[in-house]
């Protein structure tokens, strides 16, 4: 009986259960009570018929109609995953059937957030908290207590690699360990704090999280010389514990915020991403460009700031958390005014002084302008009617395609092209250069002709793809370039001396370009052979051609038709526009950095359907996240306001007491430097994909206290770090590591492996090299070359200018230094919330045979010798803040008698004790 | 071969097992059984002309030098475009399945009956860097994981000795994009592909030249005594074993790299196959890469990515595949250069059995258009057709996938994308290309998005 009534309804699946079942699994995950996307609800009938923004969803009887039917026909709903086509079909014929539809349908399981979100809440800060309290109740509910706190040495080596990314010195940990007074740590992290190093390790932490780089990265990726003055203002601003609402404030809109230099500069924020600098003349990809471009901003500032995934909202509604496709376009319509670009940077009376030395000569230059083209003007007629006889007094100008010279048949060892200057002025390229004799181009490497001319090495391989050597190869594919545009001369010597009538190259033989090339060629120059490669004989020059270009015919003609006094008239003006122009181009520039360029836009930022920049929806207006309303005024800024408005008014936003996202993220940041692992795990998503907290009273806490502390980060590191947890030891505890292994509750303080950046400027350190210069142009761990696009080459041997902390480093995207890559240093190619640790061979062959490792190794081994007492302790104490144990101590003398102080340096700078930090 | 590069292997003598197993991210299991045990991806940067070389246009013969219908003066990458332009080489009918494909490659055209060919290909993008990078990652943007790097972090090595995922760029210099093209990205920096060639060797490889053998020993020593000690006082900390075992396993590499790059083992018979000593040094040279590669396949490497040609530079067309100016002069410079050595490493890899479970796929960043570029003689970026091709392990030779129109403006008929080419990839190692992901800011990143099919009609 039973089994026959299952069967039965196994069978008997009504439509409108199989119809409504489809609707619950697939709809109600953005179309519940909760998320209700688009302002729709499909829990029930009645719902589906009153709709949402687009309508009634239903019309019963008739799915042609229906929105739902139709959304649901043309794959547009479910978003991304449309429905098979059985299911659609089903849908359809359900509709036509009425629509029958009793229950109400429920979610089944969460699998979205919506605005009650945990991290979208106010904050609720435990009252009568502390962090100790809080990680106590959780650490006391699992049986698990605290550890106790370590011994000084190890606290003193904490605490200065957490705040400064270096060792302490064995005098200050002597100095630590023996200090009697109660306050003798809370003295220490306060020195800390205070001292410069502070703001170079917690501002790379910075970098890391808004994929600061050097670099544009793409294609080109040419770097960016005056980025590095973004970074010394975040340096800066930690280091002078800026409170980090106005330094978010002025990430987003210093340029109105603050007319002093060292404060605009935060602007650059908004450009320290990539930005494709290939030129595009087809609209889609030119579109997509500026829209990359806007997506990184947006991306940059909510995953930053507000630890939103904005970004996923790009081609629609946000999967899992609630962020409308349409709050994408808002925010990208806040920075519709936002250019790739450098920015003067001057203070108001620097840049009124600038404009005071500049603005004579660019009046100057205006009017001798003036005048050259009226006296042109005035002498239009008689050029109009003289031009063509003038011109043709000339020879053919020299040609792309060919150029030929001949001379009476004169015997010739040597042949000699004196390039004196090109058309255009750059240096020109040339195929071949041949040399006839009779019949016979005689200047062929494949008969023994040989070339010399100096040529720009590019640095490929062995290939030399612009070699001298193609100008006598016989083929005009490849092309010699000279090494620079300098007057340059390329000779060929023929095999034996020779009658030779004839010299003839060319750039463009093959006609690729039709004719209509534009680049630089020879335009003056002279002819020469000689017999014994010294004593040279001039057989033909281009004197007597007419120029290449058209405007220099012009000025042929121009001067041709003047009277003595005009001509010296126009020449000496033109001899005064030129000084003018030298004059104003060496008086000094004002300060630029790579920090953005704002411009009212002329056109506005549309809401792209499904992210395609050529179906272009609704205009979007600047306007507030509607993530956070509930929680947050809104705001939108009107079209014809300035654009900077819009930034502004963002920036407030995000720094309002009331944002909940702000102050959390950031509370997590600084506690996931500090223990190696945020509080959520996840430190740039709060959204529905990231983690949860593992302790939310605590992240509450944090986020409030920092915001007592009006959002300056010294005073929260010192709370933190004056806690019980962060000075309890590092010691394994086997029955706690079983019940919580990766000690997210505490038990202990997890160690941690020093990031790339701190092993560099450790061994710096401990090798005595370190050069704590801070500030300015970056230094560079590769060479750098530019034909087109740019290719890194990893340095092989490192000058003292490398021995500044990295992150001094000139980084640019995509390109990983071998030893800071292999550790794990991102490329800033994408922002870096949370770095990953690796171990692999690639890491211990860079750090055992690398020459920057060989050559700390030395100045290591050379400062124990240069310093008092005992070397081998001296080391320990440098590299391992303690003094070495008997066993040790008898290794390493064993091993500094057979192969010297170097060796032994060598195995301290790889030893595992240096890199990581109890 | 002296025995004095196993000072570093020796540390490792005495560490529980595990520590060498967390790093040499042992083989791990697909996720379904597969043919294919390790890829070969050969890359062609500069976007490589498909009408040029494997799709063939009857249509652009005939119409050469008229406007293309519908498109006079189209503006692509460059700027305009101008009338249709047929390839200067013939198109001949080749193998059991008369593949019609350019003169300008014989040896390649020979083994027709091998290729599986995705005639409609499209990608995102129209410029190199971010299109190299789309055929790698499957993200125009910089920074995502490559596909070998995906594979590694699937399969794991199954040669503790040398890296699972190992790049060899052209002589003439690293492609459009440079190492963004064989990166981790965000998966763990392990997982990078190890770039070297049969030029220059890994780096940091070799044991300084000062440095004497029983100095390195003693050093070795001595740090394995300061190791084991710290490790010692610091019980329960697995990374410090890992590092220490890091140390042994760059021993044994030290050992393993310079045997693979060795190339004098090879017979004469091999070299001359490949044309190792070709009078052509780019030729030369990239067949040597193409025998490294082999040597590393054998030795299991799980994925090798190999270049023929590099990156843009003042010139185009001259380091790479990207004809803007001169077609014809630039592909008799490239094509001699890609042929004999890519179809002898082919025809080795089957001669040694290798096809079987070797899978080769041939890949490039786009097309290019049919019409010559206004004012030259060369073509202009195609992001909307373009061919690619695979062989080996699990595909179906001498088949057709896909078609573009009359002319190869546009893929048309069964068109695939860079996703759902990945997505075969994957299936072809027995990967699911929905479950392999990662969790990076916000989102489980795949290879192929949130994209892609598998083109189940090119699998055997």
């Amino acid at each position: 009986m039973l089994l026959l009534l299952l069967s039965t309804l196994l069978a008997e699946d009504s439509i409108e259960t199989a119809a409504t079942r489809i609707l619950e699994k697939n709809c109600l995950q953005c179309h519940g009570a909760q998320s209700k996307m688009g302002g729709l609800i499909l829990e029930s009938r009645e719902a589906a018929l009153k709709g949402g923004v687009g309508g009634p969803a239903l019309v019963p009887g008739n799915a042609a109609q229906s929105l739902l039917a139709r959304k649901v026909n043309e794959g547009k709903m479910p978003v991304g995953t449309p429905l098979p086509a059985a299911d659609r079909q089903l849908i359809a014929r359900w509709i036509d059937q009425g629509a029958p539809w009793t229950n109400k349908l429920a979610v089944a399981e969460r699998k979205r957030a919506g605005k009650d979100w945990w991290s979208l809440q106010p904050l609720k800060p435990p009252p009568n908290a502390s962090i100790d309290s809080v990680l106590n109740a959780a650490l006391t509910a699992k049986g698990l207590r605290m550890s106790a706190e370590a011994d000084r040495r190890t606290l003193i080596r904490r605490a200065t690699f957490d705040l400064t990314g270096l060792p302490p010195t064995p005098e200050a940990v002597a100095a630590f360990v023996a200090d009697p007074a109660s306050n003798a740590y809370e003295k220490l992290i306060d020195e800390l704090l205070a001292s410069p190093g502070y703001g170079e390790r917690w501002g790379r932490h910075w970098m890391d999280v808004i994929r600061f780089g050097e670099s544009h990265g793409y294609e080109q990726n040419h770097l960016r010389p005056n980025a590095w003055h973004f970074r010394d203002y975040i340096i800066r601003s930690f280091n002078d514990g800026k409170p980090f609402d106005r330094f978010l404030q002025e990430h987003l809109a210093a340029d109105v915020l603050s007319a002093d230099p060292k404060e605009a500069v935060g602007t650059g924020f908004l450009v320290a991403g990539p930005h494709d600098t290939v030129g595009n003349a087809a609209e889609a990809p030119k579109r997509q460009q500026r829209a990359d471009d806007l997506d990184d901003m947006i991306n940059a500032t909510a995953s930053a700031f507000l630890g939103l995934t904005v970004s996923c909202a790009r081609c629609h509604d946000h999967k899992f958390d609630p962020i409308l496709q349409a709050d994408y376009y808002r925010m990208a319509a806040i920075f519709g005014g936002v250019i790739h670009a450098e920015r003067e940077l001057a203070t108001p009376a620097g840049l009124a002084a600038h404009r005071a030395r500049t603005a004579p000569l660019e009046t100057e230059i205006r009017e001798i302008t003036e005048k050259l083209a009226a006296a042109r003007e005035t002498a239009k007629p008689r050029v109009e009617s003289r031009r063509e006889a003038i011109l043709a007094q000339y020879r053919a100008a020299p040609e792309s395609r060919l150029t030929e010279e001949s001379w009476p048949a004169a015997p010739a060892r040597f042949v000699r092209l004196r390039i004196q200057a090109t058309s255009t002025g750059g240096a020109t390229s040339l195929e071949e250069f041949e040399v006839w004799s009779g019949g016979r181009n005689v200047a062929l490497a494949s008969d023994g002709a040989r070339i010399t001319a100096t040529s720009v090495r590019k640095e490929d391989g062995s290939t030399d793809p612009y070699s001298e050597k193609h100008l006598i190869d016989g083929r005009f594919d490849q092309r010699w370039i000279p090494a620079d545009s300098k007057p340059v001369t390329l000779t060929v010597e023929l095999p034996r001396a020779i009658e030779v009538t004839r010299a003839a190259w060319s750039r463009d033989r093959a006609g690729g370009f039709q004719g209509r090339f534009s680049g630089p060629i020879p335009s003056e120059y002279i002819v020469e052979i000689s017999l014994d490669g010294s004593a040279w004989r001039q057989v033909a020059s281009s004197e007597g051609r007419l120029p290449v270009t058209d405007a220099q015919r012009e000025e042929l003609v121009l001067m041709a038709v003047f009277s003595e006094r005009e001509k010296q008239t126009y020449r000496e003006a033109q001899q005064r526009l030129a000084a003018a122009r030298r004059a104003l181009n060496e008086l000094p520039k004002l300060t630029m950095a790579y920090a953005g360029k704002f411009e009212q836009p002329t056109e506005p930022v549309y809401l792209l359907k499904r992210g395609n920049v050529m179906d272009r929806g609704d205009v979007a207006a600047a306007a507030s996240l509607t993530t956070l309303d509930r929680v947050l005024p809104a705001f939108d800024v009107p079209a014809n306001e300035p654009e900077s408005k819009r930034r502004l008014a963002l920036a407030q936003w995000i720094t309002d007491p009331k944002n909940p996202l702000t102050p959390r993220v950031l509370a997590n940041r600084v506690w996931h430097y500090h223990f190696g692992r945020g509080i959520v795990g996840t430190p740039s998503d709060f959204g529905f994909s990231g983690e949860r907290p593992s302790h939310p009273e605590l992240l509450d806490h944090l986020a409030a206290r920092l915001l007592a502390h009006g959002w300056r980060l010294k005073p929260l590191h010192k709370e933190i770090m004056l806690s019980k947890a962060y000075r309890q030891s590092s010691a394994n505890n086997e029955a706690a590591a079983k019940a919580d292994g990766e000690a997210r509750l505490l038990w202990r303080f997890p160690p941690q492996r020093l990031e790339a950046e701190a092993i560099r400027d450790t061994i710096l350190a401990v090798s005595g090299t370190l050069d704590r210069t801070m500030g300015g142009p970056g230094f560079h761990l590769f060479r750098y070359t530019v034909d087109n696009v740019a290719t890194y080459y990893p340095l092989e041997t490192f000058g003292p200018e490398t021995y500044r902390r990295a992150v001094y480093q000139q980084a640019a995207r995509s390109v990983r230094s071998e030893m800071l890559g292999q550790y794990d240093c991102p490329d800033s190619s994408l922002p870096e919330p949370k770095r990953v640790v690796t171990t692999s061979p690639l890491q211990a062959l860079a750090l055992l045979n690398n020459s920057f490792l060989l050559d700390q190794s030395a100045f290591f081994a050379g400062r124990l010798e240069r310093e008092a007492g005992d070397p081998v302790r001296r080391a320990f104490q440098l590299a391992f803040s303690r003094d070495p144990e008997p066993a040790e101590q008898t290794a390493a003398r064993n091993l500094i008698a057979r192969h010297g102080l170097k060796a032994f340096a060598r195995a301290i700078l790889n030893a595992n004790e240096l890199i990581y930090v109890q | 071969m002296s025995s004095r590069r196993t000072f570093l292997g020796d540390i490792a003598m005495g560490l529980p097992a595990i520590a060498l197993h967390q790093l040499t991210a042992a083989t791990r299991a697909p996720h379904f059984p597969a043919k294919a045990k390790r890829v070969l991806q050969i890359m062609c940067p500069g976007a490589c002309s498909h009408i040029d070389t494997f799709d063939y246009k009857p249509e652009l013969e005939k119409r050469h030098g008229q406007p293309m219908p519908g498109a006079e003066k189209e503006v692509s990458f460059q700027g305009a475009n101008g009338n249709l332009m047929r390839s200067p080489w013939p198109f001949v009918p080749r193998g059991q399945s008369g593949k019609r494909i350019t003169a300008m490659l014989p040896h390649l055209g020979a083994l027709a009956d091998e290729m599986a060919f995705l005639h409609a290909m499209t990608t995102r993008t129209n410029t190199h860097g971010p299109g190299c990078v789309m055929m790698n990652t499957g993200y125009v943007f910089e920074g995502f994981p490559s596909a070998g790097a995906w594979v590694s972090y699937a399969l794991g090595s199954e040669n503790d000795n040398l890296p699972a995922y190992v790049s060899i760029p052209d002589i003439r210099g690293i492609p459009p994009a440079g190492p963004a093209n064989w990166t981790a990205g965000f998966l763990p920096a392990e997982h990078q592909g190890v770039s070297f060639n049969a030029s220059e060797p890994i780096r940091n490889l070799e044991r300084p030249g000062l440095i004497s053998e029983a100095e390195e020993r003693a050093t070795l020593e001595f740090l394995d005594v300061l190791n084991r000690g710290h490790m010692a006082r610091h019980p329960g900390h697995s990374d410090l074993q890992a590092r220490i075992a890091a140390y042994a396993l760059a021993g044994r590499m030290q050992l393993s790299a310079p045997e693979v790059s060795d190339l004098t083992r090879e017979s004469k018979a091999t070299h001359e196959l490949y044309g190792t000593a070709d009078s052509n040094p780019l030729k030369a040279a990239y067949a040597k890469n193409c025998l490294l590669a082999r040597r590393l396949l054998e030795r299991n490497v799980r994925y090798v990515q190999l270049y023929c040609a590099s990156r843009a530079s003042g010139v185009d067309g001259l380091l790479n595949w990207d004809a803007h100016k001169t077609l014809q002069a630039d592909y008799e410079r490239h094509c001699p250069i890609l042929d004999q050595p890519t179809a002898g490493l082919l025809k080795d890899l089957k001669s040694r059995g290798m096809l079987s479970d070797t899978l080769v796929i041939w890949t490039t960043e786009f097309g290019r258009m049919p019409t010559h570029q206004e004012g030259t003689l060369g073509r202009d970026h195609n992001p909307d057709a373009f061919t690619v091709w695979m062989a080996g392990a699990g595909v179906k030779g001498g088949t057709s996938h896909g078609g573009t129109d009359d002319f190869g403006r546009r893929a048309v008929e069964d068109i695939t994308t860079v996703h759902a080419f990945w997505a075969t990839v994957l299936h072809l190692i027995g990967l699911d290309y929905n479950k392999l992901s990662w969790y990076h800011n916000g989102i489980d990143r795949r290879l192929t998005d949130v994209h892609g099919h598998v083109i189940r009609e090119i699998l055997a």
